[in-house]
């Protein structure tokens, strides 16, 4: 599915995005936080972001749910591995161009099993994702579907592939390729 | 590849100059002088520092982040800060928050006149560009007055800053403001008006709005593509709620965007006027109090390890915001993990698109417009693999071919 790549205007009210969240993810929705970010003088509440913990199925239906409220604007993936899992966060933006204090931040963090550590490439959707796809490719070892360009980003051209240098188990960087400069 | 019967030539350009955070290559498909295609490959001093902050704590990690860039040091450690605060739930004194908004638009007053100096050298432009390193000393003058260094400054902390306005720092800037206002609309005319200037940016590595948002592009890049987006104004952070920040776009000023080079300089250079404006609003208004959320370090350090959870910040550098993410767990000392999405990371996202039909002299200026943090021209070398032979192109020879287009242009 494609969105038109523009950004509303007028932003829908959190809660209001809160709710599309509930009702498209239904059953995929693990757990759902709302922080409100203040500063200023007086102190006040200046921005919010959302954080939305999500399993993998119900991940492109989101995506596709939220494309329709606003082209969603992705800024970058983080994950970590978290023993039998590897989760994957996609930090977002929705109602970028849309006034004052009414951008809202999305993160949706996934968990990804590692004995299936694959995962729906963004990247025809949304083309900015090409990077952070790339580098949590080659530094988690999550397989992105669909993604078109496998080629190593950050990593040398002579590096060993089966090593994931973000990984916490055997896949990470062993102690012996460990070089302490101090 | 090939485009009928031309042939086509791969040009790569780069990685490596030394002292710069962000080495790149990027090869570029050429017939004749015109490119055909694009490929960046970053990665070529990729230095694991995210990795390296496993092993320290917060305070340890702001040194670490403060080096991941020369130029906007600060503004990488306003997001990590802000990360780990929001991780922590630690609030940021009023004064403090108004400091760390007053260095960041320092930061983007010099990052912003090294950058169009800089661009009016790659063309050819000496005076332009001398002129531009003389006004630039001055904002460097008041942050050696305000924090002590030039580079590094050293000043934020986790829950607040180190170093509080004096009266006299305070005094420097006021004068600076004034300084600019004299004389940097001198700068600003000498290259907006003129016309060599302006054709060698105007319709040049053109980025369109719809590939703008497609492709996420951030800061002057996008805002020169005509999106209003700006995190100082679409959710404020620090004092920016209170200084009241609008997205400078070039439709504002010319009634039309191009999204080229000439745009992301124009926005660049206005944004210089406007930061002068929020550094006035912020010595004007300023509060006094505390400049820390608890200035003993052993109590903050305390206060971090009992934290738990991912903190979000996020903010807009001078090019582009910047993104950090910090993963800290109750009972760990060191943090557990950091992402860095500096905008470079997602500007160069869009750099094949501008590249598309361009000339090769115009290269140089292409990947200096969305101000990278890197310098990947140190040599070039152009390849036939058809007719097997290869020469090296260095850097002065591609600055003497962007240089030598100007002089086309002008007749001489």
């Amino acid at each position: 599915m494609t969105c038109r790549p523009q950004y509303v205007k007028e932003c829908k009210c959190p809660d209001e995005v809160m709710s599309c969240i509930r009702e498209t993810l239904g059953e995929s929705l693990l757990e759902m936080e709302m922080r409100e970010r203040m500063d200023g003088m007086p102190r006040r509440v200046l921005y919010r972001d959302l954080w939305v913990h999500l399993k993998r199925e119900g991940f492109l239906k989101l995506v596709d749910r939220l494309m329709e409220i606003d082209f969603l604007h992705f800024h970058v993936m983080s994950g970590n591995d978290d023993g039998e899992v590897v989760t994957l966060n996609l930090h977002c933006s929705l109602f970028r161009e849309a006034g004052s204090g009414h951008r809202l931040g999305v993160t949706l963090s996934i968990p990804i099993p590692k004995d299936d550590l694959v995962f729906p490439s963004l990247s025809s959707r949304i083309p900015g994702t090409e990077y952070s796809e790339r580098e949590m490719r080659e530094m988690l070892g999550i397989h992105f579907e669909g993604l078109p360009n496998t080629d190593l980003l950050f990593l040398p051209e002579n590096w060993d592939e089966e090593i994931k240098p973000w990984r916490r188990d055997e896949t990470g960087p062993s102690p012996e390729s460990i070089r302490e400069l101090s | 590849m090939s485009a009928g019967s031309h042939k086509t030539y791969r040009i790569p350009i780069g990685p490596v100059h030394v002292g710069l955070k962000e080495p790149v290559t990027t090869w570029l498909d050429v017939d004749g002088e015109r490119i055909v295609k694009a490929t960046v490959r970053p990665g070529s001093i990729h230095r694991g520092i995210e990795w390296m902050a496993r092993e320290r704590n917060p305070i340890q990690v702001i040194y670490l982040a403060e080096r991941i860039c020369g130029i906007c040091s600060f503004t990488h450690i306003v997001a990590f800060l802000r990360a780990v605060e929001d991780a922590a739930k630690i609030e940021v004194p009023i004064r403090a928050q108004y400091i760390r908004s007053l260095v960041l638009e320092l930061e983007r007053v010099h990052s912003h006149i090294l950058w169009a100096g800089v661009a009016c050298y790659t063309f050819g432009y000496d005076s332009a560009f001398n002129l531009g390193m003389l006004l630039r000393e001055k904002v460097m003058d008041v942050l050696e007055a305000l924090t002590g260094n030039r580079v590094n400054y050293g000043v934020g902390t986790v829950g607040g800053v180190r170093r509080d306005l004096t009266p006299r720092a305070a005094k420097a800037v006021r004068e600076m403001i004034q300084f600019y206002r004299r004389e940097f609309q001198t700068f600003l005319d000498v290259v907006t008006e003129d016309p060599i200037a302006r054709a060698r940016m105007r319709n040049v590595g053109v980025l369109s709005q719809e590939d703008a948002v497609k492709y996420c592009a951030l800061g002057p890049t996008a805002r020169g593509s005509g999106l209003r987006v700006d995190l100082r104004h679409s959710s404020p952070y620090e004092a920016y709620g209170d200084l009241g920040v609008t997205p400078l776009v070039p439709q504002d000023y010319t009634g039309e965007v191009f999204g080229d080079v000439y745009d992301r300089f124009f926005v660049r250079v206005m944004e210089v006027v406007q930061s002068l404006e929020l550094l006035e609003k912020i010595v004007d208004g300023i509060p006094e109090g505390p400049i820390a959320w608890e200035p003993k370090l052993p109590k903050v350090l305390a206060a971090l390890k009992a934290a738990d959870g991912i903190g979000w910040g996020i903010i807009e550098g001078p090019r582009g915001d910047d993104t950090h993410v910090v993963k800290l767990t109750r009972g760990e000392e060191n943090v557990t993990w950091w992402k860095v999405r500096a905008p470079t990371y997602a500007n160069a996202v869009s750099w094949p698109l501008m590249f598309q039909n361009q000339e090769i002299a115009d290269a140089p200026l292409i990947i200096n417009s969305i101000d990278p943090c890197i310098s990947c021209m140190e040599r070039i070398l152009v390849s036939d693999a058809r007719a097997g032979r290869s020469e090296i192109l260095t850097r002065a020879n591609l600055v003497e071919r962007c240089r030598e287009k100007t002089r086309r242009l002008m007749g001489a």
